[in-house]
């Protein structure tokens, strides 16, 4: 109850915060597909509500938040409110993967509306809350939102919903699709699958370790496309790979306990997939170095390099930032459409961030994952997703 | 063997300090009678005001400041059940709520989302000669609070066993119209307690911003305050018991995660949720096995009133 109470008045903040045009904003939703772009001054709202992880988890929320805040309405929260974000700050923070779309992400007349949630119960609440605020699109971030869009999306069939990170799912756990909700899967595979390569070539140990979140299918996918690589490019340290996963997305220290773990036994090149908890294993690669180890830790979801740039040898991105932009960008210009897709190498849904640290060998290390990229961009390997796919999946010879 | 125990070891000691802290705070206030839900809020507290304090000065001063916070929200605990006589688990549990959001807030319109900046963490203590000890080394190599965390306990229990203040503390929390009768001020008493354990819980959360973490995440403490609430009946509302209980957590946490890694092949017969509830399930067992009445304070969570009886 109290909970609820406190987030009605931080929407009440955020309303105050926002410039009077959003109240301008028509209420009745578009329902013609062809509407024509909104003049400007009366931006349209877009909602988003992120998940318990929060904002500032330096990955899969603020990766999602960047599309829609950074990219779509070029504007950054601060102190508690948006200002205008200096144009240099968009371009930067575009990921050099996707530097041939840099000119494509321009603002658009958009008004964004965050709901953070505290507890699993808010999801609904906060989604059709956004939804009576007039947001003509609603974005659930996560897969932990996916029976909360369903619900929300069905009660409202003339608002449109964005799902990441999952399908929509009936009662009996079936897939299934609605008319006004699109929704967005990755193939965090390809990507983990190009760090792994990389890993298995920078490790001195040939140990090398995964720390994961909560061990749901999502998070398998990285943990298999990633001992793919590194099976890709050193057998050895394949077979003494070690992933152990914390059991939450919102614990520091639960993170680092398993990094210290995964380092003293031996691991020099650490990859994560576990949200908050990533940051304790970033914490745990960067006191291991201070301790005169040569470890690096891999980062996941959005580049996170900036967060310890000795350390971070590179980030498994993910695009959900292009994904709720595009999704925006769909909206403003009348071209929504609902549906399933899934957003791999080839579409620019994952991808591999740049490397700045040095090590020996970089650069053969660096031209033998892009061939190996190349590889699948091809369609000459098929990276598995599953165990299943993982046990029957074959090395390439090159 | 030797490594993965050393490694057990070691993962344990760095670990355990702010769930001691927060268990001992917590029974501190328990046994004198004040119910002490708001550990969780104490903590965090403790951890943004350390965080923010190191900014500007260095991080020890900085723990204080953090140790001080806690003192201080716990005095708003202190006001609503001792003076004012309310009820002690809506007075603790408000505080947790209100360190959860207002620690957000914060945050955010000072800071912006993504944590304070960085700050310097507590210099880590490598013992000479003893890291070259098999197993033993796994006592050098961490931070002042550890060493801490394996004294305080027994100057606890020297404390409430061996001394007169011991002594009244305990009564005040099993028998206050006793105390009252001896001419003793139980709200006095209580105060003192309260306030102790506000700044041990404040300690707890000050170890995770500056040694767990170089910064305020905004998560912290992330249910740990509820875990030492654990530890504090697990370990029967004794020192020694709260501090054998933390250390036993986090060493079936440790142990959890040294099986997923040092034996991949065991999560080929056992699934990883399995390990995940391995701490608790070694709880239950023990408690099971322990098998007596709880040990709590006759007169926990009952406000004092010199007219009753």
């Amino acid at each position: 109850m109290m909970l609820r109470r406190l987030h009605v008045l931080a929407l009440a903040a955020l309303l105050c915060a926002c410039s009077k045009k959003s109240e301008d904003a028509p209420k009745a939703p578009s329902q013609t597909s062809t509407a024509a772009k909104p003049p400007e001054g009366k931006p349209v709202v877009v909602g988003l509500v992120i998940d318990v992880g929060g904002r500032g988890d330096h990955s899969f929320n603020d990766a999602s938040l960047r599309g829609l805040e950074l990219w779509a309405a070029g504007k950054k929260y601060e102190g508690g409110r948006y200002v205008d974000a200096p144009a240099g700050e968009v371009r930067q923070s575009i990921s050099s993967d996707l530097s041939a779309l840099a000119p494509e992400v321009k603002p658009l007349p958009v008004q964004p509306l965050v709901l953070q949630s505290k507890a699993q119960e808010d999801y609904a609440p906060n989604l059709q809350l956004l939804v009576e605020q007039g947001a003509k699109l609603t974005i659930g971030n996560g897969y932990l939102l996916a029976n909360a869009v369903r619900d929300v999306a069905t009660e409202n069939p003339e608002a449109r919903f964005l799902l990441i990170d999952s399908q929509l799912l009936d009662a009996q756990g079936k897939a299934k699709s609605l008319p006004n909700v699109r929704t967005v899967l990755f193939k965090e595979q390809e990507g983990s699958f190009l760090v792994g390569a990389l890993a298995g070539l920078v490790t001195k140990t040939n140990k090398v370790g995964f720390v994961g979140g909560i061990e749901v299918p999502l998070i398998k996918r990285f943990d298999v496309g990633y001992r793919a690589g590194v099976r890709t490019t050193n057998a050895k340290a394949a077979d003494a790979l070690m992933a152990v996963y914390t059991g939450s997305f919102n614990s520091v220290s639960a993170g680092k306990e398993v990094a210290q773990d995964l380092i003293a036994k031996g691991a020099d090149v650490i990859f994560h997939a576990a949200g908050t908890d990533g940051l304790g294993v970033i914490q745990a690669v960067k006191e291991a170095r201070a301790a005169g180890k040569t470890v690096f830790a891999i980062g996941v979801d959005s580049d996170q390099s900036h967060l310890a740039p000795d350390a971070i040898l590179t980030s498994m991105v993910k695009h959900s930032d292009l994904a709720v932009y595009q999704a925006a960008k769909d909206l403003v210009e009348g071209r929504f459409t609902a549906g399933e897709q899934v957003l791999g190498l080839k579409e620019n849904g994952v991808g591999m961030a740049d490397v700045r640290v040095e090590f020996p060998g970089k650069a053969e290390a660096l031209q033998k994952v892009e061939t190996l990229r190349q590889q699948v961009l091809a369609g000459k390997i098929a990276v598995p997703g599953t165990q299943a796919e993982l046990s029957s999946f074959q090395v390439a010879q090159p | 063997m030797l490594e993965v125990l050393h490694s057990l070891l070691f993962s344990t000691l760095d670990a355990a300090p702010a769930l001691v802290f927060a268990a001992l705070g917590a029974m501190l206030s328990e046994r004198a009678g004040v119910v002490s839900v708001g550990v969780e809020g104490m903590m965090r507290t403790g951890a943004f005001c350390a965080a923010v304090a190191a900014l500007v000065m260095p991080t020890p001063l900085a723990v204080g400041v953090g140790m001080a916070a806690g003192a201080g929200i716990a005095a708003v605990h202190g006001f609503l059940s001792i003076r004012w006589r309310s009820d002690q688990v809506v007075s603790g549990m408000a505080l947790n709520l209100v360190a959860m959001a207002g620690g957000t807030y914060l945050l955010e319109s000072f800071f912006g989302p993504n944590g304070t900046p960085s700050i310097t963490q507590l210099s880590r203590w490598n013992i000479p000669g003893l890291s070259q000890v098999p197993l033993l080394g796994a006592l050098s190599g961490h931070a002042a609070p550890t060493y801490l965390a394996l004294t305080l306990p027994f100057l606890f229990h020297l404390l409430l066993s061996r001394t007169p203040l011991g002594l009244r503390l305990r009564a005040v929390g099993d028998k206050p119209h006793a105390v009252a009768t001896l001419g003793l001020s139980v709200p006095a008493l209580r105060w003192g307690a309260v306030l102790g354990g506000g700044m041990m819980a404040g300690l707890g959360g000050a170890v995770l911003s500056t040694t767990v973490l170089d910064r305020f995440e905004q998560h912290t403490p992330s249910g740990l305050g509820f875990m030492a609430l654990a530890a504090m009946v697990f370990g029967r509302w004794t020192p020694l018991g709260a501090f054998a209980a933390a250390l036993f957590f986090a060493a079936g946490n440790a142990l959890r995660i040294g099986l997923a890694s040092s034996a991949p092949w065991l999560l080929d017969l056992v699934p990883q949720g399995f390990l995940l509830a391995l701490p608790y399930l070694l709880t239950l067992l023990v408690l099971a096995l322990q098998g007596q009445r709880g040990h709590a304070p006759a007169a926990l969570g009952i406000p004092f009133e010199q007219e009753s009886r």
